[in-house]
């Protein structure tokens, strides 16, 4: 009976598999990280795809070299070695895998733990009513002093917390901001709050991730021709800036709006 | 003229346009009667007439006629054989009790099926080859990928394993048959009721919120939404029926001698799987009940403003819908033990562990629904729970994978066909799996839900872990169902097409989610045209390899070479008979003396089938 060793077989496999981790870690293709939870979660990825690679080499492995070392010639009428089984073997592939899982979901606890003290600690961000809807997006700014309806674009301020009131007023939908890391569903019926705190300047694109009709398509910022405007996360003084022109227009719109009403009720 | 008559299909034509059309009568004139407007709405009617018209197709079958003579006090004969087993190709489309003839019906009708959510899915691919909207509409596009969803996943991946099943395990644990089988009956000629339903729906406005069809989106549907709530209920009523019959089955039927730890593997999963869909189908129908309610009759379980809540739906929904995911991997897990030990030579390596992480993923399953809604807004505190309990799951799956491994070493590994996909099998499985641990976690779930990432992931699973089951088990019974050996040239080419085209079309689909592309669009971000495009390829080439897979099938049943009874030299009892089976299986009851898989040990046997004389072997089949 020809039989390898084990060991030597499991080291080769950590090693491919290690080779197969770094290549998936140095080929990982995230979207940048431009919120304060970024990091964290593709620090959780990285860590994934670290013992994923190691599992896939050693399993992948043992198939091949047991399908090709004991593999059965033409008319081989050999039967294999009756084993039934190796305890402390089984026990060990029971235990490694439940280290395995309970490192994720320590990890996982950790970092969601962070994000909800943090988003405690940021009750004093700007409050945005996020209002998904069949095909847009509306953003109320809900902040003392800013108090701004119905936006069509969210813009804020760099390194700011901020809060999302997610609701919706006909079907389910889901704000997806990839970059940030973050997606919520907007559900009818429910506000569902998040938070995050942007951490770059720059463009983000907005998806609408859950199926919600015929228009679900096109509630992606990231499509040519969109009609949505991307995320803008901008500095300080362009928010105040900003608030203060959207502000200006709101004010022009309701004196034009209460012009004509006065005109037209003359 | 008599044809009309008997339970035929011919009967079926005209009975089950009767019953919609007595259906229909009822309703008209009963509000006609009270004084209402006769005519309310036309779907109501023509709910009614789907309700009765389906139930009058079953009728017209025969589903009901044995009962029914029994009812009315009509002459019975116990005896009377007369609708079991197949002397024919005709003795297919009826009635039958058969469970080796009902096993054939169900995994031929289910792949079909197969073929044809195969070709929503090519249609939908060729969509998206490019960027920017082609050929489809949009409503045309939610209803392909909604259609897709729902045949794949309840009249293929579900049935398809009952039907395996159906054939194999009376076999396997010595029975005549299945323990009702006039019930086994009927829960298969359920399914094409279900089928046509589901698949009419695109005469009324095809369903278009994705197979979960959540509300209120699936308020907002056309009249097919109605059909795709129905005919999910009318799969989930076959579904359970079948799985009761295998639980009375496996728990009553067992020849002597076949303890719990003498059962093969595949007989421990279809038990774990049966006390699964039991318990949690019902969940699923009275998902379906209350959102066809709140459709067709104006109640207010999901609605917004009546006092309904949709996050309820989910709750309800994915009770069943995870296990189900369970339902359709359980009975894999079982066919590869078979397949891999039997063609590697080898007793499976750790079988208690095996049988016991089998009834493990079955308890646990009832308890890690909720990792599908982590950006729902469900309670806050439900998701370290149910991240926990989803992790956990990972263990008992983990071992099988292991013990299949061990398996494998120092066997004598034969690498037919079957023993092909058993092995193509666990390296895609074990891709599926190790993603599936990674959407475990909340914040990375989060941060990727309802992307691309999570078609990779649950394709993997139900690609390359649950087809790639059903092929090895095709593959594997194939002599025992038909007499002949399928072509192991042909059969190679399928596997290698089929292994590298699903790879091919699912592992880029990780990337595209990790960047940003959402599930279920028409169009994208133009940086994704090149993946989207060799995706579209791979999925027709994966496509074009089934009909390798169909001609090889077809073709071997008529010209293959004879297999006689036992080309595997496999020891578990269904070997031990003619291929195919005589019609009531064991001339006498088979007695079981050691484990299934003793291979390796000298002259060791699983059962003995003692001597019978020949004639009353011969008075029992005829």
């Amino acid at each position: 009976m020809k039989t390898l060793k084990v060991f030597p077989l499991v080291i080769i496999g950590t090693a491919v598999g290690a080779i197969i981790s770094v290549l998936l870690i140095v080929l990982r293709t995230l979207p940048v990280q431009a919120s304060a939870e970024a990091s964290d979660i593709d620090n959780l990825y990285i860590f994934f795809l670290g013992f994923s690679g190691v599992i896939f080499g050693i399993v992948v492995l043992f198939l091949l070299v047991s399908v090709y070392r004991f593999r059965a010639r033409p008319n081989d009428e050999r039967e294999g070695i009756n084993l039934h089984g190796i305890t402390w073997l089984e026990v060990v592939w029971t235990v490694i895998p439940f280290i395995i899982v309970v490192l994720c979901g320590a990890g996982g606890w950790w970092v969601l733990d962070r994000n909800d003290v943090e988003a405690q600690a940021r009750s004093k961000g700007q409050v945005v009513h996020v209002l998904g809807q069949q095909y847009g997006w509306k953003y109320d700014y809900m902040t003392k002093g800013i108090e701004l309806k119905e936006q069509q674009e969210l813009v804020l301020p760099v390194n700011e917390p901020v809060i999302f009131e997610i609701t919706s007023p006909d079907v389910i939908h889901s704000f997806w901001v990839p970059a940030w890391r973050l997606q919520m569903n907007a559900t009818p019926g429910q506000t569902n709050e998040v938070s995050t705190i942007p951490t770059l300047i720059g463009e983000y694109d907005i998806i609408c991730a859950y199926l919600c009709g015929v228009g679900h398509t096109a509630m992606n910022s990231a499509l040519p021709d969109s009609i949505i405007p991307k995320v803008r996360v901008v500095s300080r003084a362009d928010f105040d800036a900003w608030i203060a022109q959207q502000k200006t227009a709101a004010a022009e719109v309701a004196a034009t709006a209460s012009a004509d009403t006065a005109v037209s009720s003359s | 003229m008599t044809a009309v008559l008997k339970p035929t299909l011919a009967r079926c034509l005209w009975v089950a346009p009767a019953f919609a059309a007595i259906a229909i009568l009822i309703t008209v004139a009963a509000r006609a009667l009270v004084g209402m407007d006769p005519v309310l709405q036309e779907s109501t009617l023509l709910t009614v007439a789907y309700i009765a018209g389906g139930i009058g197709f079953v009728v017209g079958i025969g589903g009901f006629d044995y009962w029914w003579t029994w009812m009315t006090g009509g002459e019975l004969d116990p005896n009377d054989h007369s609708t079991h087993g197949a002397k024919s190709w005709r003795d297919y489309f009826k009635f039958n009790t058969d469970h080796k003839v009902i096993g054939i019906q169900y995994v031929v009708f289910t792949f079909i099926m197969f073929l044809v959510g195969g070709m929503f899915a090519m249609v939908f691919r060729s969509e998206l080859a490019r960027p920017a909207a082609q050929s489809l509409s949009p409503e045309q596009y939610n209803g392909l990928l909604s259609q897709h969803g729902v045949i794949m996943i309840f009249v293929f991946l579900v049935p398809v394993f009952a039907g395996i099943g159906n054939y194999v395990i009376p076999l396997m644990i010595g029975a005549a048959d299945m323990a009702f089988p006039r019930l086994n009956a009927l829960s298969f000629w359920l399914l094409p009721v279900a089928a046509f339903t589901l698949l009419t729906s695109f005469m009324f406005g095809s369903f278009d919120a994705g197979w979960t069809g959540y509300p209120t989106l699936s308020q907002q549907s056309g009249y097919g939404m109605t059909l795709y709530q129905l005919g999910v209920q009318l799969a989930g009523a076959s579904s359970i029926a079948t799985a009761v019959n295998f639980l009375v089955t496996i728990i009553t039927m067992r020849a002597p001698g076949m303890t719990l730890f003498r059962m093969p593997l595949l007989v421990w999963a279809n038990l774990a799987t049966s006390a699964l869909v039991v318990a949690a189908t019902p969940f699923i129908a009275g998902a379906m009940f209350m959102a066809m309610f709140d459709r067709e009759m104006g109640t207010h379980f999901f609605t917004i403003g009546g006092g309904g809540d949709t996050l309820v739906y989910q709750h309800i929904f994915w009770f069943y819908s995870h296990p189900a995911v369970y339902i359709m991997i359980l009975p894999g897990f079982g066919i590869i033990s078979e397949v891999i030990a039997t063609h590697s030579r080898k007793p499976i390596f750790g079988y208690r562990a095996v049988a016991f992480s089998s009834a493990g993923i079955a308890i646990l399953g009832f308890a890690v629904w909720a990792h599908h809604m982590f950006a729902s807004g469900m309670q806050p505190w439900l998701r370290v729970p149910i991240m926990i309990s989803t992790l956990l799951i990972a263990i008992p799956t983990g071992i099988k994978i292991f013990s299949w491994l061990g398996t494998l070493w120092g066997g004598v590994v034969r690498l037919t066909t079957a023993n092909l996909f058993a092995v193509g099998f666990i390296f895609t499985f074990v891709i599926g799996g190790l993603s599936g641990v990674m959407v475990a976690v909340v914040p990375f779930d989060v941060s990727i839900t309802n992307s691309y990432f999570i078609v990779a992931h649950f394709h993997y699973v139900l690609f390359g872990g649950s087809i790639m089951t059903v092929y090895a088990g095709f593959y594997h019974w194939y002599p025992k169902v038909t007499g002949r050996m399928y072509n192991e040239l042909l059969g190679r080419w399928h596997f290698w097409i089929t292994f590298v085209a699903l790879n091919v079309t699912f592992f880029p689909m990780h990337y595209l989610g990790l960047l940003g592309m959402p599930r279920r669009v028409m169009d994208y971000d133009p940086q994704f045209a090149w993946m989207n495009t060799l995706i579209s390829i791979a999925a027709f080439v994966l496509g074009a390899s089934t009909l390798i897979f169909v001609y090889n099938m077809i073709h071997s049943a008529r010209h293959g070479k004879l297999a006689g009874a036992n080309p595997w030299a496999g020891l578990t009892l269904e070997w031990m008979l003619s291929s195919p089976p005589p019609t009531f299986n064991f001339p006498t009851t088979p007695r079981v003396i050691g484990g299934p898989y003793r291979y390796g040990e000298e002259g060791a046997r699983h059962a003995i089938i003692p001597e019978a004389e020949p004639a009353s072997v011969e008075k029992v089949g005829a």
